[in-house]
């Protein structure tokens, strides 16, 4: 059974008739082509490398249809930098070698950029425990703690 | 505006040339891949652990509409060439089991792989692949190694004679009459040694399951070819393998692997059943074909390693020197059905790598290893020697206790003192200075103050442990290792191509998976031009474009893979240099009176002689007359790299915890280490390997666990199941350094991060037991989890009441 569904995704007005039980994450990535949220966990909810914002609270895509996105607005990672430029939690990553091979790093992004917003002044044990959604192989969390925190001066 | 001189390139902090992609969504990872057409593939797996086939009924899912195809292991076992191939088949001796992508006949493990779907939409494969019906007869499961060792009448292999994949004598020489001599003298010595220690190890199957699963994407064309993109450290073994197994011309054969790979860590190393079908439907059906692993097949089928018993025996004099080691050592391979590694090449490596830092006399190592009705073993970062590590770190604090000696002192005594060494197992230690690195840990660790503030918790009722470990590990895989072990060359490939605009693209064979290798091998080829990593691009893995190599394993980007780039931009620095002699008509210059610094090239002599780098190159690629004698125009070089010997790199590790004895739960205070990894390309790459592989450990050590219950079922293939450390689950760490360049790679440097988190589980092990000590608790077994350590404490508290 499929349902039209209109769904904006930074910014950009997708409308289309989808099955019903299209996870929202395979509509970013397969109908808008916004290859940046990823699947690790497999619809478990549990590894968040597949969370975007959800009328700016940040939600794992993957535990939602895309039928339930309809009227809303999404934003992904490919959202963030704005002409051209990166936001100041991107440009901390890079400063700060957070990620290795950034497939957790979408994610993570899309979490900690609503998470600042929240507590624009973290402690370190503020940062981690925000972090418990998104799981990364690769770094041992440190340098994504050390970018959060700097990111959160660079905002104030 | 000013830039770095020359060589300042290599040691400097330089942010990374990924990262940029990678932070705005525009990473290209294999699911991100598509082709016009794709058709979706999706695996149905064994519900059994070990059963034989009786019937797989198909015609329900085949009826589905949007279902191309659908084949079971009867449809291909005549099509498709049973592994073991030659090319993915080591030289050492023992059984290769004889296997097909899909099952045929009977199942091995819980997640065989049994029938695979072809549908045009990937949810109506699913559909479909939840249609197909298949009756066992079940077989006794087979899921203890030592009773897999000695059971002769239940096999995995029906074909085999036993259980028995793999066995080997590490110690004592070559023949049965030295082996025998030797392991005479090592009883002797343990009859008559002061001190002997004597202990079982056993660590749990845990693996490095990277954040992406793996996957294929792969094309065929009855003119060119296969094009098969696919998750993989190995790009070129993979191409080898495909070709001789479904009979393709390897000319007709080209693997990508994607540019942006989830991380990999030794899981997308071996050849996999798996990428066969994706290639063969290709070709069968003359459409593109797709399969993303989900997390569950995952953790089903690959990511298990570490699973080993160690029967450790040591023996010292009681002034504290090691005198002689004997262990038996035990593996669980599980069915053994994989390419390359076959499950057993783990723990073969792992009982190499047993006698760690420390000066053995002599030894008696050997090693069993078992087939089970499990997945077979896949390797993971710090490859096979985890559980060997931790066997002899714990072995090492205790018979340190029994000499009575602060364990930190007992290590520093019995590390090998003089590099090159070989050890006991025949492992070869080309350079470095073990001992000038544990000071340096020692140095930031404060044991006599620890020992104090310790004794005063303990007067609250508090109880705080400090622990050590270390770890010597491989830097690159040498030839004289890779050829025995994997029948594959271990030399480092590179080429570098200057573009006229002076731009330098490096190609590389190998395939990375976060590790930086687009940022490092520019900061190298950039000091080595004196030109901006920014003029330097890389290309990975596409075996259409790149030289050949092994691939991305065994820490082999620091020393292999960017020692052959320096050495092919020397070699086209020489042809610069050449050039501006002629065309400058220099007097009495030699190729090597050059510095390249800055964009230009400037003559030692006289500094006044210079030219800029850009003019030279398009003088040279571009204008290709007026040439001195004997040279041709352009400028590429492919270079290779090995060294005479093999070599390694060295850590030390420091953990301090403070145990709650009411719950058995621990907290990490600090973590401090100690490294070296020679020269230093790019500080923060370093050392986000390092923090990432301590913490690795650490999930490996406190969290991860594959449980198979009594009737082979695998109860964790989810991550809900199979728990990785999250960020408020982990400490910090404090990474040190204490380098000794390595002499044989041209920038000094050593390949890191492989062997990394092999001291880990050892070392946090070591500081609870140490917390414990007035409990007298030595835990020998992982995981390390509350319950296990508030269980001994009861028990230890009841014995002390009887
Ligand atoms: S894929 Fe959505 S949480 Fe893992
Ligand atoms: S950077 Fe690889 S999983 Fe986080």
């Amino acid at each position: 059974m499929n349902k039209t569904v209109k769904i904006t995704i930074n910014g950009e007005i997708f409308e289309q008739s989808v099955p019903i039980r299209l996870l929202l994450s395979d509509f970013i990535r397969e109908v808008a082509g916004l290859t940046g949220t990823h699947i690790s966990c497999t619809y478990e909810g549990v590894c968040g490398a597949c969370t975007v914002q959800l009328d700016g609270a940040a939600v794992k895509s993957c535990l939602m249809l895309a039928t339930q996105a309809d009227g809303h607005e999404v934003t992904t990672v490919e959202g963030l930098a704005k002409d051209g430029k990166l936001s100041p939690l991107q440009q901390a990553f890079n400063d700060h070698h957070a990620l290795q091979c950034g497939f957790c790093t979408p994610g993570i992004l899309m979490n900690m950029d609503e998470f600042l917003k929240k507590h624009p002044n973290p402690s370190d044990d503020e940062i981690r425990t925000g972090l418990i959604g998104n799981l990364c192989r690769c770094t041992g969390y440190a340098h994504i703690v050390d970018a959060v925190r700097d990111a959160a001066k660079r905002t104030r | 505006m000013t830039t770095k001189t020359g060589t300042n390139w290599v040691g400097a902090k330089y942010n990374r040339k990924e990262d940029h992609r990678l932070l705005t969504g525009k990473g290209r990872y294999l699911a991100d891949l598509s082709m016009p057409g794709a058709l979706h593939l999706v695996f149905v797996r064994s519900e059994q652990a070990h059963a034989r086939i009786k019937k797989i009924d198909v015609s329900a899912a085949k009826k589905l509409p949007g279902v191309v195809t659908v084949l079971t292991g009867e449809d291909i076992k005549n099509k498709i060439k049973p592994m073991p191939q030659p090319v993915v088949q080591p030289a050492l001796v023992a059984k290769y089991p004889r296997h097909w992508p899909l099952a045929v006949g009977k199942v091995k493990f819980h997640g065989e792989p049994i029938a695979v779907v072809v549908a045009r939409d990937k949810y109506v494969a699913e559909d479909a692949a939840e249609l197909i019906q298949a009756e066992y007869d079940p077989l006794p499961y087979i899921g203890d190694p030592e009773k897999a060792l000695a059971d002769k009448s239940n096999r995995v292999h029906e074909e085999w004679d036993d259980n028995i994949i793999f066995e080997m004598t590490f110690t004592g020489g070559a023949d049965d009459a030295s082996r025998a001599k030797n392991d005479a003298e090592v009883e002797r010595i343990f009859k008559s040694a002061d001190v002997v220690v004597r202990q079982r190890f056993r660590t749990h199957r845990c693996g490095m399951t990277p954040m992406e699963t793996r996957g294929a994407l792969m094309s065929w064309d009855d003119s060119d070819g296969l094009i098969a993109h696919v998750t993989t450290q190995r790009p070129h073994i993979d191409r080898l393998a495909l070709s001789d197994i479904l009979d393709i011309p390897a000319e007709k054969v080209r693997v990508i692997a994607p540019r942006d790979q989830g991380g990999g860590f030794g899981v997308k190393a071996p050849f996999y059943r798996e990428p066969i079908l994706v290639a063969y439907l290709a070709r069968e059906l003359k459409r593109p074909i797709r399969w993303v692993e989900s997390r569950q097949e995952h953790l089903m089928a690959v990511s298990q390693e570490r699973d080993q018993i160690h029967d450790i025996e040591i023996a010292a004099s009681k002034d504290g020197k090691l005198l002689a080691m004997r262990n038996r050592g035990i593996a669980d391979c599980g069915d053994g059905c994989e390419g390359v590694y076959w499950g057993f090449l783990m723990p073969f490596l792992g009982s190499v790598e047993l006698p760690n830092a420390y000066d053995w006399p002599i030894g008696d190592v050997k090693l069993k290893v078992a087939v089970t009705n499990k997945s077979a073993l896949s390797p993971a970062r710090a490859f096979g020697e985890l559980p060997t590590r931790f066997a002899m770190e714990r072995a090492i604090d205790l018979v340190a206790k029994k000499c009575g000696m602060e364990p930190a002192d007992f290590r520093r005594k019995n590390l090998v003192a003089h590099l090159p060494h070989t050890s006991i197992t025949g492992e070869y230690f080309d350079s470095g200075d073990f001992l000038k690195v544990w000071d340096n840990l020692m140095a930031q660790v404060d044991l006599k103050g620890f020992r104090r503030e310790q004794e005063a918790a303990r007067k609250q009722g508090r109880y705080l442990g400090i622990g050590f470990g270390l770890g010597v590990e491989l830097s690159g895989v040498a030839s004289e290792l890779l050829v025995p072990m994997e029948s594959q060359p271990g030399y480092g490939a590179a080429t570098v191509r200057v573009d006229p605009r002076a731009k330098v693209i490096v190609f590389e064979g190998d395939a990375p998976q976060g590790q930086g290798h687009e940022t490092t091998v520019a900061q190298a080829v950039a000091g080595a031009f004196g030109i901006h990593p920014s003029d330097i691009v890389v290309t990975t893995g596409d075996t259409g474009t790149t030289p050949f190599g092994s691939g991305t394993i065994g820490a082999r980007a620091g020393s292999y893979f960017i020692s052959a780039a320096v050495m092919a931009c020397a070699e086209l620095k020489q042809k610069i240099s050449r050039f501006m002699i002629h065309d400058l008509k220099i007097e009495n210059a030699t190729q090597d009176d050059f510095e390249f610094a800055d964009g230009e090239i400037v003559y030692k002599k006289n500094s006044n002689i210079r030219k800029t780098f850009r003019e030279m190159v398009e003088r040279i690629i571009m204008a290709p007359i007026n040439m001195p004698a004997g040279e041709s125009g352009g400028l590429e070089h492919t270079a290779f790299f090995e060294a005479a010997k093999p070599m390694i790199c060295f850590n030390a590790d420091c953990a301090k915890v403070e145990v709650d004895i009411r719950t058995g739960q621990f907290k990490i205070l600090n973590w401090t280490t100690s490294e070296d990894v020679g020269q230093i390309i790019n500080p923060q790459i370093v050392e986000g390997q390092m923090q990432g592989a301590v913490i690795q450990g650490l999930s490996n050590t406190l969290f991860e666990q594959f449980i198979y219950d009594e009737n082979g079922q695998q109860l964790t293939a989810d991550f809900e199941n199979y728990k990785l450390a999250n960020a408020a689950d982990v400490p910090d760490i404090k990474v040190t350094h204490a380098p000794t360049p390595c002499p044989y790679t041209p920038l000094g440097s050593r390949g890191i991060g492989e062997g990394r988190p092999s001291s880990v589980p050892g070392t946090i092990t070591n500081a609870v037991c140490d917390a414990l000590s007035p409990f007298g608790i030595e835990i020998a077994e992982l995981p390390l989890r509350p319950n296990q350590i508030w269980q001994l404490i009861q028990n230890a508290k009841k014995k002390a009441a009887d």
